[in-house]
């Protein structure tokens, strides 16, 4: 089903009805994210029966399986959810923004900045907490510095703006390589799961959660003025939108989910640059439906990518990066396939 | 950090005493079960009783599990914890450098042997808060690998073997040190690795090992423990001996690189030589058998002046 046609008839049928239709993917995310965060909870690489899963929901169950479940699983699984869904909003908005759908919440270099901080601290013998705090100063630094370069004199673009932010991003990239090839040898595997994404970092899954939560609140308002902007500024302006304060906070608000997500579980990527697309593929470009089907759809994808990280080849641990794109490559080629 | 403070030469010659005093202290009539010890981050770590379920958590530990005794007790290994060979059969809770922390969990062990450098910080520190017991090891020198194999051996109950197995040790490297203690230095390049091409510094133990056989590091000096050097620099340097181990325990293809290079004096007197990664490689007793098998070698080197 196309999601422009299936839309387009709603207007006419009793509003009632239309708005049920409209929302229904979001239940049905919804009840999927639910349905992950269950299999995440219930799936690991010590297999527990899943009446005793139930057993330690409801507060029972042996002290090794509520050790197993509430301090290991669940809180893993939480972060994922919200890493996954902070990561997809985000490249919704760096997609609206710079108008490019190769855009991802990457491209602009927070997630450069996060690892130079991250490894930095790594380097230094750090342990997770300052490894988190110090990703965040990176993720926060890059931002500034990108802003305030795309800022400058003269006048801005967005494609002013994505070239301050890829070259500035490269800049990150050889100081990663730069601390990777002089940093001591026993110290290259950390660094290296945490470029390629790692949930074993997540600490607690909470500021990730919060911050997923707020931004759902944030852009069901913005949504008409988003749908303008992505028909581009001179529609939106001539529509009554304030394009530059609105693309300057999309900006701001899309490095802060980023920088949040990156600091909780390192560089995962994938997650940002297909699952707006796919739910676009799927839901048709109305940002109202998009943005927080984007929070529950990365919430999804990732939560189940990392349940399959851990069990896949157990005792081993994978990082989560390789089996989201494992699991989504095929899923976005088909559903770009079908499209046509 | 914690591997800052362990670099430092005159701290770990203190840890065995700092060790026993602390056990004296411990060792009151009050607390007669109570066994504490100071590990190799100087942390004070203390069991109630001898630790019955081992999981040390690198194949170097699992090694020093066994020296001590506790091999037994041992429950549980990660990848490549295959010495001795019964601890092959052991279950793996995944690779040293991403442990699976739920199996981890569901073997229930009484101590954690933790490799302080190897293991990631941030699964230690939640290991820590989730109440284990962690034993942190960091054997850079053959005093600090007996040591260790003590100290472990206090806290499992086992200190007889383990004291016993620390002497043989101790007795084997001392008796190699009188051996070739005369002996004429030999110039000598030690590859850990081909691409890049990695050498090792004088603050590693395999520093020691070649200090012992009266080799002469040419890359001593350098600043990092595992340094990354370019070809250059060892032409430059010219040992007269060239150790290598190789991927694998009978690969010896980074060796026949070398010869290549005809005006190296290592090439020329056909001094090439392969010691097995397993024996050298790894803070365990096994550098005894390592430091002969390069002695002997060193040995050849000086016949064939």
């Amino acid at each position: 089903m196309s999601g422009a046609e299936s839309l387009a008839p709603g207007a006419t049928l009793n509003p009632g009805v239309s708005v049920l239709r409209k929302f229904l993917p979001l239940l049905i995310l919804a009840a999927l994210s639910l349905l992950s965060m269950l299999l995440a909870v219930a799936i690991g690489s010590v297999p527990i029966p899943i009446m005793d899963v139930l057993a330690v929901v409801q507060g029972e169950g042996t002290p090794l399986h509520q050790t197993l479940i509430i301090e290991l699983r669940a809180p893993r699984a939480l972060a994922a959810f919200a890493v996954g869904g902070l990561l997809a909003v985000a490249g919704a908005l760096m997609q609206i923004l710079l108008r490019n759908p190769l855009a991802d919440p990457y491209v602009l270099g927070v997630s450069g900045g996060a690892a130079v901080g991250a490894l930095g601290a790594m380097l230094w013998g750090m342990g997770a907490a300052v490894i988190s705090g110090s990703a965040f100063a990176g993720a926060l630094l890059s931002t500034f510095l990108v802003f305030g370069l795309a800022h400058g004199s003269g006048s801005w673009t967005a494609s002013r703006l994505l070239l301050t932010g890829v070259v500035v991003a490269s800049g990150w990239g050889a100081v990663i390589t730069l601390m990777l090839a002089t940093g001591p040898a026993e110290k290259l595997p950390g660094m290296l799961y945490w470029l390629m994404g790692d949930l074993t970092y997540a600490r607690s899954p909470w500021p990730a959660v919060i911050a997923l939560v707020l931004i759902c609140l944030l852009v069901v308002p913005l949504g008409r003025s988003l749908n303008v902007l992505a028909r581009g500024p001179l529609q939106a302006a001539a529509l009554g939108v304030s394009v530059k304060p609105l693309e300057w906070s999309i900006y701001v608000v899309a490095s802060l989910l980023t920088a949040m997500a990156v600091t909780t579980a390192g560089s995962i990527g994938f997650v940002g640059l297909v699952v707006p697309h796919m739910l676009r593929l799927l839901l048709g470009n109305d940002q109202r439906l998009i943005l927080p089907a984007c929070a529950l759809g990365g919430g999804i994808l990732l939560t189940l990518a990392d349940t399959l990280a851990r069990i896949m080849i157990a005792p081993e641990q994978l990082p989560v990066g390789v089996i989201t794109a494992l699991l989504g490559v095929p899923t976005f080629l088909y559903l770009l396939y079908r499209s046509r | 950090m914690r591997a800052a403070q362990h670099r430092h030469p005159t701290l770990s010659r203190l840890l065995p005493a700092l060790a026993a005093v602390v056990m004296g202290l411990c060792a009151g009539p009050l607390l007669a079960k109570e066994v504490c010890v100071t590990d190799d981050a100087d942390r004070e770590v203390c069991l109630a009783q001898p630790a019955q379920r081992v999981l040390p958590l690198s194949p170097g530990a699992t090694e020093l599990a066994f020296s001590a005794g506790a091999g037994d007790q041992v429950i549980a290994g990660v990848s490549y914890s295959d010495y001795p060979p019964e601890a092959r059969e052991l279950p793996s809770v995944g690779s040293h450098t991403r442990l699976d922390m739920e199996k981890l969990m569901s073997m229930e062990p009484d101590l954690l042997i933790v490799w302080a450098t190897g293991n990631p910080r941030e699964q230690t520190d939640r290991l820590e808060e989730l109440g284990l017991t962690l034993y942190f090891t960091e054997a850079t020198n053959f005093e600090q690998i007996a040591s260790n194999i003590e100290r472990l051996s206090l806290l499992t109950g086992t200190h007889e073997a383990g004291h016993k197995e620390a002497k043989r040790f101790r007795d084997g490297i001392e008796s190699i040190r009188q051996q070739y203690q005369d002996a004429d230095p030999v110039p000598l390049f030690y590859q850990v690795w081909d691409e890049p091409l990695m050498t090792i510094n004088q603050h590693h133990f395999i520093h020691e090992v070649v200090n012992l056989c009266r080799g002469d590091n040419v890359f001593a000096d350098l600043s990092r423990r595992v340094p990354r050097i370019g070809k250059e620099s060892v032409l430059e340097a010219n040992p007269e001996a060239i150790v290598a181990g190789g991927m694998g325990e009978e690969n010896r293809q980074w060796l026949e690189d070398w010869k290549g290079f005809s005006n190296l004096t290592a090439v020329q007197q056909g001094n090439l030589f392969f010691v097995p990664p397993s024996i050298i490689q790894r803070p365990t007793t096994r550098l005894l058998a390592g430091a002969e098998n390069l002695c002997e070698h060193l040995e050849t080197a000086r016949e064939r002046r």
